[in-house]
């Protein structure tokens, strides 16, 4: 039993090992901060060193990078483009605002947290966060998806009436498609391996 | 006797239906019985007569001249089909056909024209030939009828090409009798060698002529696509599957037969006139501008009509090439086109029966709704874009080899190109049709009847059956070579065995299974898969509901329409048809106004008309 | 007996050979395209990596049965013309099926793959399918020309005959040296084939969101990844054994590859985007007329 266990895990391991070196990044800027991604993407940084690429749809996408403020009308779509997305999927907030509203703290139209609403795998702070951190936030994301300790995404399985709490009392009730309740028993997400 | 009884069942039956028709209006599942039963004897004959090839029944004396019936070893192909794609319409149309509508002369025409193909393959002498040939045209005219309100006028489109055809024929017929002095083939054909130049090119000019406005041959060809397409579906398949290809019967029979090899060699040699080269030619323009033609049709009939005149291109120019791949080409392929446009259009007609429309801008997504009708067209599209592992490969197979070995790089060039563009539009076909997003109206569209689905499940075989095992019918193509006088192919049930390279169409599909495995194999090794809805999906963050069209199945071929647009659909060809018709209009309105009804012009015209007399009668003394 | 093996073991690792190759040579591209951009480049077997993640992937969706035979037609239509382009050492299949076939069996992963996107029923698949499929006859006249012109000229259609006629007098005996007309018009048309720029409007990411792929995401995309790293070896190969004289070796097939694709990556790397009708226009105004004065010079015995 034990042994077979490590084995499979031993497996495991390296294709883990090979799959965190690629990665497609989905950007969601409808705030600001899309300034910070051309530099990070060309020459001077160089973003596809780490295997990160940018991509077009959520259904090829593994990072849902989202830049600056949310609108409550924009989180709408952000909720339906990250259902889209297959899972393992990691949502990275980008800059204070996706943090705590940042500047937009008081504004009536724009969400203050977005882990309250989504599973955010981790924050880049800064107003606005430079490519060095950018990049320095990625490569910590690689790493832990190599220990395999980046299950953010498991979370909203889990934990989803929480999360569809939240986004109720922000827009009401929405038909995204996907039944994610009914999606985590038909991919056995959140279950316990035996 | 079973060669006899061919012509007998068919004009049976097309007295009984009529008769029945006439008296009794309704009585739609006695007249389906009927002509199932009817049609089944015709078949199970045409496959016993095998046994009769070679021999010859004497029909009535007309003009002197005993006609002549009998089976060679082309006709006998074609009877099979014929008969087989006959049974196969009735049986669909067990399903099809409803109450009112085009019932009740449907069957009695059906077994009319019948009549007429198999009386034009089995005549042995051009005489029964040209009559078969009137009574053949006639019937299709009336089968036309029998569709939507526009068919009326498009077939008499049709009449009047084939009129012209006729005169031509009985022309041809009339010359070659004061030429060689009988009507027989054999006869014709054993005096054809004594011919000069002048009278050879005239007997091929008058004979090939009416076969290629019958076969719709560029530019000759613009009676059948708007024929077809407005006629009954089930009828538009029958007729474009196999009447159309009689016209090829009579190519082939009048080059090889009547004319043979020796005068093809003479007519070919020279130098202002290559008959080769002329027929070639014609079939090069006909497999690509029809075909392209076909791209810019908005209607799935109208469509699968374009192409049916672009295929005929291909069998055309395999006879003319008069090589043993060419001629094994041109004659295997008569077959896989007509299993394969019976297989599309019976599912195009299939979704019609459900939708009531066949409008590719307003169809979609019916893969969810009639699966069987998609896997279907599918088949059917494989085989008619040439894809292995489906017949229609094989046959475009030889011919491209023909083409290539033989010399003619630009005819290959051209074939291909016609094959490319039946790529793209039955992607066209198939995907506004069955692909896509599906229309709420649509919501309850269910599968068709046992009926309707048994031939198209018989034809997914044959077009499957026949690209693995292609020996099955190329040995029998090999036969009619040999009587043809072509050299016969050298044929394995797996395929060809040609000189330089050969073709195993056995390895070729075994090896397409083997890949598809491990194909599924790969394709296991992912995680799991769930089927989602198609609202489910990517809009750039638009919720999409009922209320949004997303769906791209308009101007399909977008960039080609801005390129060649104007050109296809509004070839020099139509021009020239329209303006023949403005000058016949223009004729006939001056003649009308002779007629001015007042009686000083009549008396005019009278007092003239003695004047002249006079002078021709002085003349003449 | 013995040939009996070899032959089982070359038909099961010609695919894994020409997938490796292919990886590598994916890698390569990426990071050709990146040098020119002054920039590191990820990996040389990046597209190991993607193909890894994409069928790691714990949920995919689809969107019918279609949608999956489609992409294991991809995949199969590849391999299965794969199997009948000769490459040293294996030609076993060559001798079913010539140059025609071959032609034929790699319009299945078109036609598959179009099926299947139109079943996503997104408008930008159908879209890209729509600028795929007009591109194919863009380029395919000039190439299926070309490749007339040489079998006309060597009297066969089989692949691994005309290899061998090349191969009869080293590199002067090669296609693109006898029928440079020729060569350069494929060398077109490959572009056209590999959906490289200028001729990779079907994608267009900005424009119709990578247009076929819209709605393809982990297994699916990883298929579609698999089939397209093969192709890269079947597509450059075909080039090489038509006109390049083929290879006596491994190192040489290798080789020639390697340049070929160079060449081919460093149009690519400093070009922009052709319209659909732009391309189309380009092939036919450039490639095609090319194609066709090599022709008619073999025709009349000239070269």
């Amino acid at each position: 039993m034990e042994k077979t266990i490590t084995q499979r895990s031993a497996w495991d391991k390296v294709l883990t090992k090979l799959q965190k070196r690629s990665l497609w990044m989905l950007h969601y800027c409808t705030g600001c901060g899309a300034v910070e991604l051309p530099p990070t993407m060309t020459a001077r940084f160089d973003m596809e060193r780490f295997g990160i690429m940018p991509m077009v749809t959520p259904r090829q996408a593994d990072i849902l990078l989202i830049t600056g403020y949310l609108s409550v009308k924009t989180l709408k779509r952000v909720v339906l483009i990250y259902e889209q997305m297959q899972s393992p999927k990691y949502v990275v907030g980008f800059g204070s605002c996706t943090i705590n509203g940042g500047m937009y703290w008081n504004s009536y139209a724009t969400i203050k947290s977005l882990d309250q609403y989504i599973p955010v795998e981790f924050y880049l702070a800064g107003c606005m966060p430079r490519p060095e951190a950018i990049i320095e936030g990625f490569t910590e994301l690689i790493d832990r998806i190599g220990e395999g300790k980046a299950n953010s995404w498991e979370d909203y399985y889990k934990n989803y009436e929480f999360y569809r709490k939240n986004q109720e009392h922000v827009f009401g009730t929405i038909d995204t498609r996907t039944d994610i309740p009914d999606d985590a028993k038909y991919f056995k997400i959140g279950e316990v391996e035996k | 006797m079973n060669t006899f009884l061919l012509l007998i069942f068919p004009l049976a039956g097309f007295l009984i239906a009529a008769l029945f028709s006439a008296f009794s209006k309704k009585g739609l599942v006695v007249g389906k019985t009927f002509a199932f039963l009817g049609f089944s004897a015709i078949v199970l004959v045409a496959i016993m007569a095998k046994s009769e090839i070679g021999s010859i029944i004497y029909g009535p004396m007309m003009f002197g001249w005993q006609l002549q019936f009998g089976l060679t070893a082309i006709s006998w192909y074609f009877a099979l089909m014929i008969s087989g794609i006959s049974w196969l319409t009735v049986v669909f149309s067990l399903g099809a056909l409803r109450e009112g509508g085009t019932y009740p002369m449907y069957y009695a025409w059906l077994f009319a024209k019948n009549l007429g193909m198999l009386g034009v393959i089995l005549s042995q002498d051009i005489l029964a030939f040209f009559i078969m040939w009137e009574f053949m045209s006639w019937t299709t005219y009336f089968l036309l009828q029998q569709g939507t309100k526009k068919a009326r006028s498009t077939a008499m489109g049709y009449l009047i090409y084939a009129i012209i055809a006729s005169m031509i024929l009985f022309a041809g017929i009339i010359f070659l009798h004061q030429a060689s002095g009988s009507f027989g083939f054999s006869e014709i054909a054993s005096t054809v060698a004594g011919f000069d130049m002048r009278t050879l090119i005239l007997a091929a000019v008058l004979l090939l002529a009416p076969m290629l406005i019958e076969s719709a041959a560029y530019p000759l060809h613009r009676w059948m696509a708007p024929a077809y397409s407005s006629a009954e579906t089930g009828i538009t398949a029958f007729l474009s599957a196999i009447s159309t290809r009689i016209g090829l019967y009579g190519v082939a029979i009048f080059l090889f037969t009547v004319l043979g090899f020796t005068a093809m060699k003479k007519l070919s040699a020279g130098h202002y006139f290559n008959l080769q080269v002329v027929i070639m030619t014609i079939g090069a323009f006909t497999m690509v501008v029809p075909t392209f033609t076909a791209l810019f049709q908005h209607d799935a009939k109208k469509l699968m009509a374009w192409h049916s005149v672009g295929q005929g291109g291909y069998m055309l120019v395999g006879l003319a090439t008069a090589t043993s791949l060419g001629v094994a080409g041109g004659l295997f392929h008569i077959f896989t086109y007509l299993t394969y446009v019976t297989l599309i259009l019976f599912c195009i007609a299939a979704v019609e029966y459900r939708t009531g429309t066949t409008n590719l801008n307003s169809l979609g997504g019916l893969i969810k709704k009639q699966p069987i009708a998609y896997v279907g067209l599918l088949f059917g599209i494989i085989g008619l874009a040439g894809i292995p592992p489906m017949n229609g490969f094989v046959s475009k197979w030889l011919i491209y080899r023909s083409l290539i070995l033989g010399g003619h790089p630009f005819l290959a060039l051209a074939a291909f190109i016609g094959t490319l563009g039946t790529i793209l539009s039955v992607y066209k076909l198939i995907h506004n049709i069955f692909l896509g997003q599906l229309p709420e109206r649509y919501n309850d569209v269910k599968e068709v009847g046992f009926f309707m689905q048994l031939p198209i499940w018989i034809l997914m075989l044959v077009v499957l059956g026949t690209g693995v095992f292609p020996g099955l019918i190329l040995g029998w193509v090999a036969k009619i070579q040999v009587s043809l006088g072509v050299e016969p192919l050298a044929v394995t049930l797996s395929g060809v065995q040609a000189s330089a390279g050969q073709l195993n169409m056995n390895v070729v599909s075994s090896v397409f299974g083997a890949t598809m495995l491990v194909a599924f194999i790969i394709f296991l090794i992912g995680g799991r898969r769930r089927i989602v809805g198609q609202y489910n999906n990517y809009a750039a963050g638009h919720f999409l509901d009922k209320t949004v069209k997303y769906n791209f199945n308009y101007n399909f071929y977008s960039a080609y329409e801005h390129i060649f647009g104007k050109r296809f659909l509004n070839p020099p060809v139509k021009r020239g048809e329209e303006g023949l018709v403005a000058l016949v209009e223009r004729a006939s309105d001056f003649a009308r106004r002779i007629y001015t009804g007042g009686l000083n012009t009549y008396l005019a015209y009278s007092l003239g008309a003695v004047i002249l007399m006079v002078v021709i009668l002085k003349g003449a003394i | 007996m013995n040939s009996v093996i070899g032959l089982v073991v070359w038909i099961v690792f010609y695919p894994l050979i020409a997938f490796t190759v292919g990886v590598f040579l994916g890698g390569y591209g990426r990071k050709f395209t990146a040098r020119v951009q002054r920039r590191v480049g990820p990996s040389w077997i990046q597209p190991f990596f993607d193909v890894i993640k994409l069928m790691r992937k714990r949920t995919n969706i689809s969107h019918g049965y279609m949608h999956d035979i489609s992409l294991m037609m991809l995949v199969s239509g590849t391999m299965l013309s794969l199997y009948f382009i000769p490459v040293p050492g294996f030609h076993y299949f060559s001798q079913f099926g010539d140059f025609v076939v071959i032609i034929y069996l790699l319009l299945i992963p078109s036609l598959g793959m179009a099926l299947g996107v139109g079943e996503t029923a997104n408008p930008n698949g159908s879209i890209g399918i729509s600028r795929a499929l007009q591109m194919l006859f863009g380029y395919e006249v000039p190439f299926v020309l070309t490749f007339i012109g040489m079998a006309m000229l060597n009297g066969t259609t089989s692949m691994y005959e005309l290899v061998q006629i090349q191969q009869s007098g080293g590199i002067a005996t090669w296609g693109i040296v006898t029928h440079p007309l020729l060569g350069i018009a494929a060398l077109f048309a490959l572009q056209g084939m590999m959906n490289e720029k200028p001729f990779e409007v079907i994608i267009a990411p900005h424009e119709i969101a990578t247009g076929p792929m819209t709605e393809m995401g982990g297994k699916y995309m990883g298929m579609m990844f698999i089939q397209h790293l093969i192709n890269l070896f079947v597509e450059l190969t075909i080039y090489a054994n038509l006109f390049l004289g083929g290879a006596k070796n491994w190192f040489e097939l290798l080789f020639k590859l390697f340049v070929l694709f160079t060449l081919i990556l460093s149009v690519n790397s400093v070009f922009g985007r052709f319209r659909t009708d732009d391309a189309m226009r380009f092939m036919w105004k450039i490639p095609l007329p090319l194609a066709a004065i090599g022709v008619v010079g073999i025709m009349l015995g000239i070269g």
